[in-house]
């Protein structure tokens, strides 16, 4: 490739003096004159008709300016970056522990913390559910209206049954995955305050823009009203690509007038963030003696949790990779996003691939052991590569280094351990 | 006993959203005296988009990197980005921002060309000089030719937006070109496996990434390592306990990530395969550092010890569980 | 109904004006300068430094187990929150604000930036002063002392390893 001036070269990163002096302000660090100091009252179980809250109490606390719930929402109280399942603040049905009920502004955090025990709340428990197995069955208590599957994803090419009909090695296999935490250092924080007729917000997320929109439609604001500017963030993995702060922020600088701030608490941020979707994988992997595929037939099970936050989004990257970087012909995938009374699952760094990854590398192992030949060999004869057609039917003209990694791992493997797969 | 194994995960990822369309913006200010503003919305989340599309901009300008300024994910100042997902932001914002400085950069040419009396394909500027092709010596300075833009009232300004070329994916069958281009990686790892205790320990994580262009190699090699990591803890360690919808691990006591004394030798390897629709071949490396690790482990682990591990994390409870079966 | 905030034996958030509430002053040594201040007994050394000012030191977990907040109190590290402020009266108190400035950073300050050791930003700090801590007991410490040295500093970006090369870098160079 051609050698060029700036690119190519590992010049030193904008941020990194600000970073090892200690100066870049995360949202946290954030002080305004006035700012009053935020906490979110969560709901301690997982499924429910929220019945009654009286904050009375918690109002006429010393110190507190503002406790806010569902009602003072001005518009939608929804937000969700696929569809708009999740509260603002719940309305009148709790889908999982850690729902957000009320939002109290007060001088300090001490004092918002007295208020939120102040509050009483009436619920009436629903039967949940937590397995996406058992959800989806018609029977099951039914997390949204629409019923507990929230979307599937197909993929069909070829012909499946006339593959495995003809194969000499089938492989099946069911994979679980975990829930995994993002896990960033820094807990979602941010601050809100009026400039003008403009709400200002710094904050710690992954899409700014997402969040403007996310904030105006809530708080029925023209989007230019809304200006939502990151502060420097301490990570996000796709945990930060979701609604945290931000509207609760907006929404109470604007009641209470001054500026406000909330950061998350360590606990907080893992009760209410997502998280890697759990995964139930069943793969069936279909290849002749040599070991050349010929066809895969996999169901995916994702557990979105109480609302579909990336969820769909996931659940379509996994159909789609189902294959692995390899040729295919014939392939089947359903993909299913499920709904259970679990903490949300969404983005998270790498998407529902890792999860797939997991089963099919697993299974490429297994039908070489069966053909005879090397994991390494394996992966050479089904490589995609130059004008190799995927299984969704696109042809990858250029572009494709795949091989290329496999030769370069290989040959490290052979200096630095002596041996190869 | 200590056994150790040797184990490969590959992987393929798309970069960008899946068949949606996702694109992101970037405005340019060349200024008088040749440095730049550039206001992208990416946000940078500590990947560091902001110097790897400072970079993108430099090299295009014919300036120097830290002659670029980048304002990045201010809605009140930036164009939208899109989301700092999929692994996205260096090939769709740095194709923007690449737009977005040949934009402003043709307003320069064209002066350049009128300067020199020559077509403006024959103008070249490098290292903030502004000269005709193979005249280096013969050069203006990259001021007094945005003096001459300014001269005649021209703005030196820019912008641009990228959106990848996809198609949808039909409802019944999925068919489609979900996206533009993928990345691609292989990894192979060492593992010694306990056979008392179930103890699985990486000893070298290997992770050749296919990234189209290295921007900046040292931040690629910082996402391979960090990402391996996070895939590391995915494999071993790192779950979520739920009972009843109630989390049980909420803290960093009970929800345990790798530290620095569960990090193996790493190699990271950097693998150029261009991408034709990407700012100077560039792909993503984001995710795709993460996603082969946990399958590496454990096809290692079966290398090492013949147990087939199917559900993750791999606990040494599993592993003494699928050797007490084994036997 | 199991409502946490309501379960027997919470312990309710302490307001001002509260009975148990007292100030107490400390005098210090804060990065190389004598300070005096009034501080809240139960105030923690994390939010205190925030108070001043100085928020350099990163509130990761509040619980110990990150390491952001990580300073240096007489020469051995600590999780700032969960230390006192008045734990401090007459110590001899790190931060990051004390390591380096935009004018002369400090050796390990040059070698994250140089290495490659920083990308959030958010571990950077307390990295950074536990660093400092094995150098100033151990100039020429070993790669796996050095990975020892932080262990307690939880990174979630970098997987450690350009954080340690960073580290031994300055040994290097020292030595």
């Amino acid at each position: 490739m051609q050698e060029l001036n700036v690119v190519g070269k590992s010049v030193r990163r904008k941020d990194a003096l600000d970073k090892v002096l200690g100066k870049s302000q995360y949202s946290g660090d954030i002080k305004l004159p006035g700012m009053l100091h935020v906490k979110v009252l969560r709901s301690p179980v997982a499924h429910a008709l929220l019945k009654n809250i009286d904050c009375r109490a918690a109002e006429s606390l010393p110190g507190v300016h503002a406790v806010l719930t569902a009602k003072d929402i001005p518009e939608s109280n929804t937000h969700g970056i696929i569809i708009k399942d999740e509260p603002v603040l719940v309305m009148d049905k709790i889908r999982k522990i850690g729902d957000p009920l009320v939002v109290v502004a007060a001088e300090t955090e001490e004092i918002a913390l007295r208020a939120l025990s102040l509050i009483e709340v009436e619920f009436e428990e629903l039967p949940a559910v937590f397995d996406p197995e058992e959800a989806m069955k018609p029977e099951a208590p039914k997390v949204h209206d629409g019923g507990n599957i929230q979307s599937i994803r197909k993929i069909r090419k070829g012909d499946i049954e006339a593959a495995f009909a003809h194969a000499d090695i089938v492989v099946e296999t069911s994979y679980r995955t975990q829930m995994q935490e993002h896990a960033y250092i820094e807990p979602e924080a941010g601050v809100a305050y009026l400039d003008g007729d403009v709400v200002v917000l710094r904050v710690s997320t992954q899409n700014p823009h997402f969040d403007c929109k996310e904030v105006a439609r809530n708080l029925a604001l023209p989007l230019n009203k809304v200006r939502i500017v990151q502060a420097p963030t301490g990570g996000g993995f796709g945990g930060k690509l979701d609604i945290s702060v931000q509207i609760y922020i907006a929404l109470l600088a604007i009641r209470a007038k001054r500026p406000v701030r909330l950061v998350y608490t360590r606990e907080e941020s893992m009760l209410a963030s997502t998280k890697r979707h759990p995964y139930v994988i069943k793969y069936k992997t279909a290849a002749d003696k040599n070991g050349k595929l010929m066809a895969i037939d996999v169901i995916v099970i994702g557990d979105t949790g109480a609302y579909a936050s990336y969820g769909p989004g996931t659940l379509t990257r996994s159909a789609v990779h189902a294959t692995g970087p390899y040729e295919v012909p014939n392939v089947r995938v359903d993909a299913y996003t499920v709904y259970t009374n679990n903490p949300t699952a969404g983005a998270c760094r790498g998407f529902g691939v890792p999860q797939l990854a997991f089963a099919h590398e697993q299974q490429m192992d297994m039908v070489a052991q069966r053909a005879g030949i090397s994991p390494i060999q394996v992966r050479l004869l089904n490589a995609l590569r130059p004008n190799s057609q995927t299984g969704t039917g696109q042809v990858l003209e250029t572009g494709v280094g795949f091989v290329e990694t496999i030769e370069v791992a290989q040959a490290k493997a052979l200096e630095v351990l002596g041996r190869i797969c | 006993m200590k056994k150790r194994g040797v184990g490969i995960g590959c992987m393929w990822y798309g970069i960008g959203n899946t068949g949606l369309p996702n694109p992101a913006g970037a405005f340019v200010d060349w200024k008088d005296d040749a440095t730049v503003s550039l206001m992208v919305g990416a946000a940078d989340i500590g990947q560091g988009s902001n110097t790897v599309l400072a970079q993108i901009v430099a090299e295009e300008l014919g300036v120097g990197y830290e002659d670029v300024l980048v304002t990045s994910a201010d809605t009140g100042v930036t164009p939208d980005g899109g989301a700092t997902s999929a692994s996205r932001q260096t090939y769709i914002s740095g194709n923007a921002a690449h737009l977005a400085a040949q934009e402003a950069k043709k307003v320069v040419l064209e002066e350049a060309k009128e300067m020199f009396g020559v077509e403006k394909n024959q103008v070249i500027i490098r290292d903030r000089r502004v000269f005709v092709k193979g005249q280096e010596e013969n050069y203006k300075s990259l001021e007094e030719v945005i003096g001459g833009c300014r001269r005649k009232g021209k703005m030196t300004i820019g912008h641009g937006w990228f959106n990848p070329d996809t198609t949808g994916l039909d409802g019944e069958t999925g068919a489609g070109s979900p996206y533009d281009t993928y990345a691609f990686a292989t990894q192979i790892v060492e593992v010694e496996v306990d056979t008392e205790t179930g103890q699985v320990e990486v000893l070298q994580i290997i992770a050749a990434h296919d990234v189209g262009r290295a921007i900046n190699p040292l931040q690629v090699e910082g996402q391979i390592e960090g990402g391996s990591t996070m895939g590391l803890g995915l494999a071993l360690y790192e779950e979520v306990k739920v009972l009843d919808g109630k989390i049980k691990t909420p803290s960093f006591a009970t929800y345990l990530i790798p530290t620095s004394m569960d990090v193996p030798t790493m190699h990271p390897l950097i693998v150029e395969e261009p991408a034709e629709s990407g700012p100077f071949g560039a792909k993503g490396v984001g995710e795709p550092a993460l996603i082969p690790t946990s399958a590496a482990i454990a096809n290692a682990v079966f290398n090492a010890v013949g147990i087939r591990i199917t559900e993750l994390p791999i606990t040494p409870e599993k592993v003494l569980d699928q050797l007490a079966e084994n036997q | 109904m199991d409502v946490p905030w309501k379960k027997p034996g919470a312990k309710l958030p302490v307001l001002e004006g509260d009975k148990n509430m007292s100030k107490q002053t400390i005098n210090f040594m804060l990065n190389s300068q004598k300070v005096s201040a009034q501080v809240e007994s139960d105030s923690r050394l994390v939010d205190f430094l925030h108070e001043m000012g100085l928020t350099g030191t990163k509130l990761g977990c509040g619980e110990g187990d990150c390491g952001a907040c990580t300073v240096i109190i007489d020469g051995q590290t600590a999780n700032s929150c969960l230390v006192l402020a008045p734990q401090i009266d007459g110590k001899e108190v790190t931060t990051i604000e004390g390591l380096g400035s935009y004018e002369q950073l400090h050796p390990l300050q040059e070698a994250f930036i140089e290495e490659g050791a920083v990308q959030c930003g958010f571990c950077t700090p307390g990295m950074l002063l536990s660093a400092k801590a094995l150098l100033d007991e151990n100039s020429n410490p070993k790669r796996e002392e050095i990975i020892r040295s932080i262990s307690g500093n939880l990174c979630r970006c970098t997987g450690y390893t350009k954080i340690a090369n960073a580290i031994e870098k300055v040994v290097r160079s020292k030595s």
